[in-house]
């Protein structure tokens, strides 16, 4: 059985005669706010209205989204509400065990059809005015509905379904674009640094349950490009973190906060950095005993296992990241230009033993959770760039992604184009590829020729 | 203890009393940031655990709350508290630095015998923190405590379940104690 499953169907918005004025879409050409060879940035892009609306069409309504980890649903009906951009997400397991997708919007009056975050139910019914809609979105039922017009046909009014829902190793991830490149092809070489995280156990990984959420003010980019390219900032950023978890309570010896290492950056945005000096370990003790590394050396080769596994940061573009280290798997939801609201999961593989899961659960909220040691320095960066960025000089102002410029190349061990550890390489790639998509149309926006 | 102990029974006047007096220089510890002495408030064995709540149908409501051995807000030992702690200690914890203005509000305080030593103690909270210029944020929940009465009459809070009134945490971080 393939690990990678894959269902399409076509969404059925349009309906009448129905279209929007062109008013209402009007692009800005972003080319000249992102200088991915030169690694300057304008500081407009984290804060402009249009910009932000932008996104929502040509990035989040066209880009491979996570949605949710296959271990959420065991049986037909089990449900998991999230977002795609801005806009509000069911999935479920349909009676075939197909994992679907679909806006979680009535079609009757638009109502929110589902207000729990998780659960299982056979019918989805709008509070409404009882709409009903099936697993397979299918309206199955319409109070008085001897009073809608002879045409009036319940197939047309289904549930809008996302097109496109494909899974790798574990994480589902939809795309309203049923055309899209298929997610496998998107991650491109991106699968070889997420297997050193998904692929130890060919048992595959599980959630733990629940979902951290928590708020921030910054805008979504801030959290998702710093996953994607950044170590520069552990060493500053988290001093005390590291000072709090290293053996002699002083902080990491100067030669593993000088580590070397390689940054992974991909033509489709995505990226992924990590240590390459095999002592700069930061895990979890009874998960590092755990592992056999002569087995993962055996399975997903020495590089693998003396870079990508240990100690990193990654970013798929858009807005899903993850730390191989603890586990933590996050999105960067958007709430408007300002703010972002994280999700955050607990990753473990299958088969290791209860305590072992349990010192990997432990370890990632005290570290990456909403009150863990290192996230909480994270987020008063963020929130500390964005609370001043709309002064009016202040906005003016590029910053800086120079480092390493030039410095990315194909290094003979690691796949793709890799630069050192400490570099903006990833993050100049992630730009590079926004403002690409930025300045190019999407499908929704593919007119019929007359 | 001389007293005849009914369990479940609510703690007589001056105990109840006692019990509001050591949440109240609790709550002037928080604030007053000695964390330290703080920490000495908890048994050696302790339990400090503040699950997830999720939005669940009336008829699964039973799963709202996280359990344990899930992913939570906080999971600690006094050791991880301590590690905590430490942090701030450190001079370099940024987040907190300069440090947020808290104000912990705690009432409600009903405290029954949970058996000849213990008392389980119910009580809420609200916390108030602000932050730099203009940040504001207000933490709501209650508490259930495990409070052992030691032979000097003092007490020890042996376990901790803080239940946030939140869905969507509506803060940037956790960063000071409930």
């Amino acid at each position: 059985m393939s690990d990678c499953t894959s269902h399409t169907s076509e969404a059925n918005a349009s309906i009448g005669r129905m279209s929007r004025p062109e008013a209402f879409t009007q692009n800005i050409d972003v080319s000249t706010l992102v200088d991915s060879d030169g690694g300057l940035i304008d500081r407009s892009i984290y804060t402009e209205t249009s910009i932000y609306a932008q996104e929502q069409r040509r990035i989040f309504a066209r880009s491979w989204l996570f949605l949710a980890h296959t271990s959420q649903f065991k049986k037909p009906g089990d449900f998991f509400t999230t977002f795609m951009g801005e806009d509000p997400i069911i999935v479920t397991m349909d009676k075939t065990k197909t994992i679907r997708a679909y806006l979680n919007s009535c079609r009757h009056r638009g109502v929110r059809l589902c207000r729990a975050d998780a659960g299982a139910t056979k019918m989805f019914t709008c509070t409404y005015h009882g709409w009903s809609f099936d697993l397979a979105g299918a309206l199955q039922s319409v109070p008085n509905e001897k009073a809608y017009p002879e045409d009036f046909d319940r197939k047309q009014w289904g549930l809008i379904e996302v097109p496109n829902v494909q899974s790798y190793k574990g994480l589902i991830f939809g795309n309203w674009d049923k055309d899209a490149q298929s997610l496998e092809e998107n991650l491109g070489d991106m699968r070889y640094y997420m297997d050193a995280m998904l692929d130890r156990d060919p048992e595959g990984t599980e959630v733990m349950g629940g979902v951290m959420k928590w708020t921030l003010e910054g805008n979504w980019k801030l959290a998702a490009e710093q996953f994607a390219t950044d170590w520069y900032h552990v060493n500053m950023s988290h001093a005390s973190a590291l000072m709090v978890l290293s053996p002699t309570g002083r902080g990491p010896k100067a030669e593993i906060a000088a580590t070397p290492g390689r940054q992974f950056g991909s033509e489709n945005g995505h990226g992924a950095g990590f240590p390459t000096h095999p002592k700069s370990r930061f895990d979890a003790r009874p998960v590092h005993e755990y592992y056999d590394y002569e087995a993962l050396r055996e399975r997903l080769g020495d590089a693998a296992v003396e870079g990508p596994m240990t100690t990193g940061h990654a970013t798929v573009f858009p807005n899903f990241s993850y730390l191989p280290v603890n586990g933590s798997i996050r999105v960067w939801h958007p709430k408007g230009p300002d703010k972002m609201e994280v999700w955050a999961w607990v990753l473990v593989d299958k088969s290791m033993p209860d305590e072992v899961k349990d010192a990997q659960r432990l370890y990632n909220l005290r570290t990456f959770g909403p009150s863990g040691i290192f996230e909480a320095d994270d987020g008063e960066n963020w929130s500390e760039i964005q609370a001043i960025s709309h002064g009016f000089v202040t906005n003016n102002v590029p910053l800086n992604f120079q480092m390493g410029i030039g410095s990315e190349r194909n290094d003979g061990t690691y796949p793709g184009q890799t630069s050192e550890l400490y570099s903006d390489a990833a993050g100049r790639a992630f730009y590079r590829h926004w403002s690409k998509q930025m300045n190019t149309p999407a499908w929704h926006e593919r007119t019929e020729q007359a | 203890m001389t007293e005849e102990v009914v369990v479940d029974q609510l703690v007589d006047a001056e105990l109840a009393y006692k019990i509001q007096q050591f949440y109240f220089r609790e709550a002037e510890m928080l604030d007053d940031g000695h964390f330290a002495d703080w920490l000495e408030i908890f048994e050696e064995d302790l339990f400090y655990f503040a699950p997830l709540r999720t939005n669940r149908l009336r008829r699964q409501a039973a799963l709202s709350i996280g359990r344990e051995g899930e992913a939570a807000y906080f999971d600690e030992t006094k050791e991880s508290l301590a590690w905590r702690i430490r942090r701030y200690d450190s001079g370099m914890a940024w987040a907190e630095d300069p440090p947020s203005r808290t104000r912990h509000l705690i009432s409600n305080v009903t405290a029954r015998w949970a058996s000849p030593t213990e008392l389980r103690v119910r009580s809420a909270f609200l916390v108030y923190r602000n932050r730099l210029q203009t940040e504001t944020d207000i933490y709501s929940g209650g508490r259930t405590d495990i409070i052992r009465v030691r032979e000097d009459g003092s007490f020890g809070v042996a376990r901790r379940e803080i239940l946030f009134d939140i869905n969507v945490l509506m803060a940037k971080n956790l960063s000071t104690f409930f």
